[in-house]
């Protein structure tokens, strides 16, 4: 606990938080700009292009945003310390170590969790308010309904968190981590799409942005990845991100040499 | 005077710590002494610290002495777990530093003063170290005091002049009360006034009974400060002693240094 609360006066006490945090968060200012516009090209169109005129999930294509934000910063809560040699004190205090891991990551895991409910919950009532009844209802669908997509969509702002904060603590660079969270994102997926099938389906069922919509059992055939996996498998898989680099982390935190 | 020696154990020194807690709680003969047994640090093909075994006593001030790259820091960081040993140990009150739980209470120390995070306010980064031991912010604001900080407590630290760095750094030493203080040099680009500071400090420290290991490059402040002296060369043991003895033996302390480093130079011009 003493260790948790040294944590989150940490990250409260630097300006670049709140940045990051700010960042995360304005997914909603974007989603009201897209939504805004969308129902201005809607209402000017005429009557039989509205029938056929179709939108996007906006929380589903903006939550890249608090991804990346999150996950930056859950590998700068870690590689900051490294850069300043401040790890060395922390571990000095803390000699077993994994106290310290870990309460880095609930610190970023929690505020992620936040921000990520923040912007997909606050992006979609956004959306539902300024669209109405356009797009063939799209957004006039009972809340219900999309609840468990939302859900599933905000778990995964804290799951980019906890894989910065892993990949953050094994790599020890800032750069490094970051560059392998903006592969998560950009690269593999690319690669995968264009891998011959039957691979480019079964991997893409494994990449992060395939898995909210299997764990809801919710699928899209426009989907660009696969949708192979049962819903169990799928939180399974979702799970395994954030905590791979977590576990392998703390254990070569607890042994590698300051 | 023992000269690339193994430790004296120093029977008279158990007896005088015995003596000093007559009357009060039950002797404890490893309290506040930091005990190398054989300590060696291997990076590589650089042999770091090299079979080294002393004991650092309370009640005066240690003076830790060797040339760069002897491996004082590595020293440090070995005592205080950082590093693993390649074989050996290192003891604090007998118990090996990795074991502590709360251990700002039995060690503190000051490694690089730099190694502070330029956004945080100087309370705010003591408040956070004092956190993971459970220690309150009433001690914040006394060690803040105790190393006149007080007034810029709430400025960011990433302004701190070098002086204030070190200031900062021993606070976060003295932030547990420890009965073990180490500081790896500590005086590094202090004026002169922040010396003298630091030498009153180190000496009062250990006259309240704590044990102070403290290393520095500057051989004339040593003198002023330190009692004993251990000095090492390439990882190994060269010379233990008190000050008065080698002064007795040598000019100077500087003198004595430079005589017994003479072989153990690695970086630095012919001379
Ligand atoms: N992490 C490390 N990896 C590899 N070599 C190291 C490491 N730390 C120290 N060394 C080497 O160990 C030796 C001892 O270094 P150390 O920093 O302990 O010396 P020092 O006595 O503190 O020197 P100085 O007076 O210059 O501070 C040096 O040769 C150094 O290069
Ligand atoms: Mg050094």
């Amino acid at each position: 606990m003493s260790v948790l609360s040294s944590e989150w006066l940490k990250i409260r006490s630097v300006r670049s938080t709140y940045l990051i945090l700010g960042l995360g968060v304005s997914t909603i200012l974007l989603g009201l700009v897209l939504a805004t516009s969308a129902a201005g090209a809607y209402d000017a169109a005429p009557p039989e292009q509205q029938a056929a005129a179709r939108i996007a999930d906006l929380e589903e294509a903006l939550i890249i945003m608090p991804q990346l934000c999150m996950g930056i910063l859950g590998v700068l809560v870690v590689t900051s310390d490294y850069a300043t040699g401040l790890i060395r004190t922390s571990l000095t205090l803390v000699p077993r170590r994994w106290p310290v891991v870990a309460a880095k990551s609930a610190v970023v895991g929690a505020l992620a969790l936040l921000v990520g409910a923040l912007a997909v919950f606050g992006t979609h009532l956004t959306a539902r308010s300024v669209l109405g009844g356009r797009f063939s209802g799209a957004y006039a669908t009972a809340f219900a309904d999309r609840l468990p997509l939302l859900v599933a969509l905000t778990l995964t702002v804290p799951v980019f968190a906890l894989l910065g904060t892993g990949l953050g603590a094994l790599l020890r660079s800032a750069a490094g981590a970051t560059s392998v969270i903006v592969g998560f994102v950009y690269v593999i997926p690319i690669i995968v799409g264009n891998i011959p099938e039957p691979w480019s389906e079964r991997l893409g069922s494994l990449m992060i942005s395939a898995l909210p919509r299997q764990i809801t059992g919710d699928h899209i055939t426009t989907s660009v990845y696969g949708s192979l996996l049962p819903p169990p498998a799928a939180a399974a898989v979702m799970l395994a991100y954030a905590a791979a680099p977590l576990v392998s982390a703390t254990w070569l935190v607890r042994r590698r040499d300051v | 005077m023992k000269l690339g020696a193994h430790v004296n154990p120093g029977f008279d020194l158990e007896v005088r710590t015995l003596v000093r807690r007559a009357g009060g709680p039950p002797p404890r003969i490893l309290y506040r002494v930091i005990e190398l047994q054989h300590l060696t640090k291997r990076y590589g093909g650089t042999l770091a610290v090299d079979d080294l075994s002393f004991r650092v006593e309370p009640g005066h001030v240690t003076g830790f002495l060797g040339p760069n790259g002897a491996g004082k820091s590595t020293t440090m960081r070995l005592i205080l777990g950082l590093d693993a040993p390649t074989s050996g140990q290192a003891l604090v009150n007998g118990r090996r530093y990795t074991s502590l739980r709360m251990p700002m209470r039995e060690v503190g120390a000051l490694l690089d003063a730099g190694a502070v995070h330029g956004g945080r306010s100087a309370y705010n980064h003591l408040l956070s170290l004092a956190r993971t031991n459970g220690i309150g912010s009433a001690r914040v604001v006394e060690v803040l005091e105790e190393v006149g900080l007080a007034g810029v407590a709430r400025k960011r630290v990433g302004g701190f002049s070098l002086g204030m760095k070190q200031r900062l750094g021993i606070a976060a030493a003295l932030l547990g009360d420890p009965g073990i203080l180490m500081f790896d040099e500590p005086v590094n680009g202090l004026d002169p006034d922040g010396v003298r500071w630091i030498r009153g400090l180190m000496r009062s420290l250990a006259a309240e009974g704590r044990t102070i290991l403290l290393s520095s490059h500057l051989m004339s402040e040593m003198a002023l400060t330190a009692e004993r002296i251990v000095i090492v060369g390439r990882g190994r043991l060269i010379a233990e002693a008190t000050v008065a003895e080698l002064t007795a033996r040598y000019p100077s302390l500087e003198d004595a240094y430079m005589a017994l480093t003479s072989d153990s130079v690695q970086y630095g011009a012919a001379r």
